[in-house]
């Protein structure tokens, strides 16, 4: 598929336990570990600075994780760098992030993420910008990707139709 | 597929976006092997195209070093093509405006981490960019009027001045015409292409402040006015040969009064003696200080003066001044004074702190302060909106890594900061000891010894906890920090400064930073601190803390940190530092074996080569790179059945070719297909000089042929073997230029030697 940069977040429950520093050790040992299949993990940022900005980021070749802050909502976002075949590929190595941080024990009693409400960000301003026609070419293959990886049927909606924006959807279960 | 390129077309100024296209072209030669790996990666380097750290393919990960299995393909010695790189974009005077705010912060959200950093030079920077995206990310900006041309790599860097330039309350002149003039005079010029080193300028528009910080530039230009028969002019102090780096060098003066007109003259004549006689195989001694210091600024400027008379008028030197005395901002809201506005919590203490008045009655420039010099894609595009209600296009950014909004109403003031609250951008502190400056150090540079940016943090959190209980004289401390010796952080300037560095304890690396004490930012920089001793970085903090508590103690009077510390003295102030200078065994505390942010075992097994500027790459070798690539586009359109276009490129080709071994001998020659012609029959064809290996006289009859009898009908067969007769004398010219290298004919800048310390002609 021609899109590709695509920025997926899942909501985490808990994150207000948590200080965004915690998360770097966690990161570096994901990278000791490679620990994700298909991605090159390179690097950890630390943008805790920065309010609701991208907090701690995990940089890979194929791919950026980051505990997101945006709108002081937490959540685990993955922006994709590298081409895929299909959207899945998006949304599992998000998934994936998730389920490596609940199962952590240093976070794993205070953090949760949520599979019912998910935000998606084109991040692509050329390919697909924010409007109409674009939603609505995206809206069926979204919609089918997260239920074929979260086995839900999900609700999509536009957030914002500002043209400066990202075309920015979230989709409730 | 849409791309940006056509999406931009007839947006962007024609030869940005030409430029945008070479580099473009370049990128697919390299990736074909068919451009040199260095010559590719000065050529990106002055794109603003950075390494990044573990761009060589290595990464320490606490445990072991890694090995980042990316492609083997290079976009330069030891530097992978698909590792993450840096992106510096080039903001001349630190100006900016909404509209270009709002495209920093797309490319951000696009092609980074969703971060823009403001540098200690006014610059912008990206991380973790992919090259592949870098020609998108380059047109996207020239459709705003923004260009990474020579933004990294051997040249003139960004060009900087004071923020308060125009508004300032103390200014001799608005310096701000003259640092854009200079800017795009100097920019992609023929004689900056050739220096060994970077070549930084800074203006100021007087002598006792900070800003212009011009002393630690290689150029650094100072407003002076003088009367002259009773007409009061405009010019320049002119201070040549500053730089900060690992052996820093206050600047020498030039001239006393540098008239106006003779600004952009100079420069080039600074330039064409640079590219000249500066150092060009050993980096470390390359720039401009070491040539000043070496010869003397006397015999400097006796040849910068013969240079001058020597060079072909250029209307472009004189042609901007009759715009400078109607250079003006617009603001953007009527001037009304602050008086009875309900003013919100806090905003006495940011009011205090960051807003400067200006001359002009009725407005103020607010300091948006950044810590680290970072801020989100979202809010750099809130920010550009604020701006566009409050301050219009008058935005700057600054050597502190901060952002000014100019011509302020001051009765906007409450609604302003509120504005800023609540896009999380309304700290206060600006210019104070908690506006921590640093580099990136070991976030991302591959010089970085140290942790620069994590010190910094650490530092600002300690310090705004107490922020309010701190004595005035310490709040008005300024902390710089450098991750290595190379001096990015500016530490040199500061009241504290601190450089990182590396020390070894029982067989383990421990980070450390030099305590450098006493610098002075006022007047221009006008002195170096003093290096005191090393200290583990975790323990600075405290340095910090009884350094500040002792100057507040033990002041005499209103004495600066800068007296304090000349008074104290050397011996007492390192004698004050020894109880934090022991290390503790790893076994019993280990967290002095790991950097502030990072918790990996510290190494210094991650340093990569500098890319602060690429290899010396002469002139000559830039010249038939270009040809190169004009033959390979020729090729292109010969394959695209454009035989037009593919004849006129591969003649193009040859005419490049043949300049770049004219210009080893005649530098001025005109660009003009005849002149080039001419000089190259003159002085290569008839004299037999390209001709002494492989027949090189034959393959210039092709450059003649073609010259003289241009094609009336364009086919298939005339193109191809013109395209095919380019690449042959492109072929010949090499082999010219090596023989006469070889014989020490030609100096490595591509020109011929000029004899130091006698008459220029």
């Amino acid at each position: 598929m021609d899109l590709y940069r695509l920025g997926i977040k899942f909501f985490a429950a808990g994150g207000e336990r948590i200080q965004p520093a915690e998360l770097i050790p966690i990161f570096h040992e994901w990278i000791q570990k490679q620990a994700f299949e298909n991605h090159l993990l390179i690097d950890v940022h630390n943008y805790s600075h920065i309010r609701e900005g991208p907090g701690i980021l995990l940089v890979a070749h194929q791919g950026n994780f980051s505990i997101d802050m945006t709108d002081d909502r937490m959540g685990l976002l993955y922006y994709r760098k590298q081409p895929v075949e299909t959207l899945t590929e998006i949304i599992k190595p998000a998934i994936e992030g998730c389920r490596l941080l609940e199962n952590d024990p240093r976070v794993r009693d205070c953090l949760r993420f949520h599979t019912d409400e998910v935000l998606i960000v084109s991040n692509d301003r050329l390919l697909a910008p924010n409007n109409d026609e674009t939603f609505s070419t995206l809206e069926p293959q979204l919609s089918s990707a997260l239920n074929q990886v979260l086995g839900k049927t999900f609700k999509l909606s536009r957030i914002s139709d500002d043209p400066k924006e990202r075309l920015t959807i979230r989709a409730q279960a | 597929m849409p791309t940006w390129k056509e999406k931009l077309a007839g947006s962007m100024d024609p030869p940005l976006a030409e430029e945008i296209d070479v580099f473009e072209t370049q990128m697919v030669l390299r990736r074909q092997g068919k451009l040199d790996e260095k010559i590719f990666a000065e050529t990106r380097l002055r794109r603003g195209c950075y390494g990044q750290r573990y761009d060589n393919g290595h990464r320490h990960d606490g445990i072991r070093t890694q090995e980042l299995s990316l492609s083997d393909v290079t976009k330069g010695p030891e530097t992978l093509w698909d590792a993450p790189g840096m992106q510096r974009i080039k903001i001349p005077f630190g100006g900016v405006t909404p509209d270009q705010l709002d495209t920093l912060a797309d490319l951000a959200e696009e092609y980074a981490d969703s971060v823009l950093h403001v540098t200690t030079r006014q610059d912008f920077q990206l991380h973790y960019v992919h090259i592949e995206d870098t020609p998108s990310l380059m047109r996207r900006l020239a459709a705003v009027g923004v260009t990474t041309r020579e933004a990294c790599g051997n040249s003139v860097r960004n060009v900087t001045a004071c923020p308060l330039a125009g508004v300032c309350r103390g200014e001799v002149f608005d310096v701000t015409p003259y640092a854009k003039a200079c800017s795009k005079f100097l920019l992609g010029h023929p004689d900056t292409q050739g220096f060994g080193r970077k070549f930084k300028i800074a203006f100021s528009g007087c002598k006792h402040e900070a800003c212009g910080l011009t002393s630690m530039h290689d150029m650094g230009c100072i407003a002076v006015k003088r009367l002259e028969n009773g007409k009061e002019r405009r010019g320049f102090e002119l201070y040549v040969g500053g730089g900060l780096g690992a052996v820093p060098h206050q600047a020498k003066l030039f001239d006393e009064f540098l008239p106006e007109e003779e600004l952009l003259p100079i420069a080039q004549a600074i330039s064409r003696v640079f590219a000249r006689l500066g150092e060009k195989k050993n980096r470390a001694a390359a720039r401009i200080k070491f040539l000043v210091t070496k010869i003397g600024i006397e015999e400097f400027r006796r040849i910068v003066r013969e240079e001058r008379k020597i060079m072909p008028e250029d209307g472009r030197w004189t042609g901007y001044l009759a715009n400078v005395d109607h250079y003006q901002e617009t603001p953007k809201r009527q001037p009304a004074r602050l008086n009875g506005h309900e003013r919100p919590d806090a905003f006495e203490a940011w009011h205090r702190t960051n807003v400067y008045q200006q001359r002009q009655s009725g407005y103020a420039v607010v300091t948006v302060t950044l810590p680290l010099g970072d801020m989100s894609a979202r809010q750099c595009r809130q920010l550009a909106d604020v701006a566009r209600r409050f301050s219009g296009d008058n935005i700057r950014t600054t050597v502190e890594q901060n952002i000014v909004l100019r011509w302020i109403s001051e009765a906007d003031m409450p609604d302003l900061y509120r504005e800023l609250k609540c896009i999380g951008l309304d700290q206060s502190g600006a210019g104070t000891i908690v506006d921590v400056t640093a580099c990136p150090g070991t976030d991302t540079c591959k010089l970085g010894i140290a942790s620069s940016r994590g010190l910094a943090a650490e530092i600002r959190n300690r310090l705004s906890e107490k922020f309010f209980l701190l004595d005035d004289a310490v709040k008005k401390l300024h902390i710089k920090i450098s991750g290595c010796f190379n001096s990015c952080g500016q530490h040199h300037i500061a009241d504290l400064g601190f450089y990182g560095t590396s020390r070894t304890i029982d067989n383990r690396k421990v980070p450390h930073f030099q305590v450098v004490l006493g610098g002075k930012r006022q007047e221009n920089a006008a002195a170096y601190g003093l290096a005191i001793g090393t200290v583990p970085s975790k323990r600075i903090p405290e340095v910090v803390a009884l350094l500040t508590e002792r100057y507040v103690q033990d002041r005499a009077g209103e004495e600066s940190f800068q007296d304090f510390v000349k008074r104290i003295g050397k011996p007492e102030l390192r004698r004050m530092l020894e109880p934090f200078m022991d290390v503790p065994s790893f076994e019993s505390d280990p967290s002095y074996y790991s950097d502030w942010g990072d918790p990996r075992v510290f190494t210094i097994g991650d340093l990569g080569a500098g890319e602060c500027a690429g290899a010396v790459v002469s002139t000559v070798q830039f010249d038939l790179a270009a040809a190169e690539r004009l033959v390979f586009e020729s090729q292109l359109k010969l394959d695209e059945g454009d035989y037009t276009r593919s004849d006129a490129l591969a003649y193009k080709a040859m005419l490049q070719a043949a300049i770049a071994l004219v210009r080893t001998e005649f530098h001025d020659v005109p660009d003009h297909p005849d002149s080039i012609v001419n000089e190259f029959r003159t002085r290569f064809y008839d004299t037999n000089v390209l001709g002494d290996r492989y027949a090189g006289n034959k393959f210039a009859q092709y450059l003649f042929r073609r010259h003289d009898s241009p094609p009336q009908v364009h086919t298939h067969d005339y193109a191809h073997r013109i395209v095919e007769e380019a690449q042959l004398f492109i072929e010949a010219v090499y082999a010219c230029h090596d023989s006469l290298t070889e014989r020490g004919t030609v100096g490595i800048s591509g020109r011929l030697p000029v004899q130091v310390g006698k008459a220029g002609p």
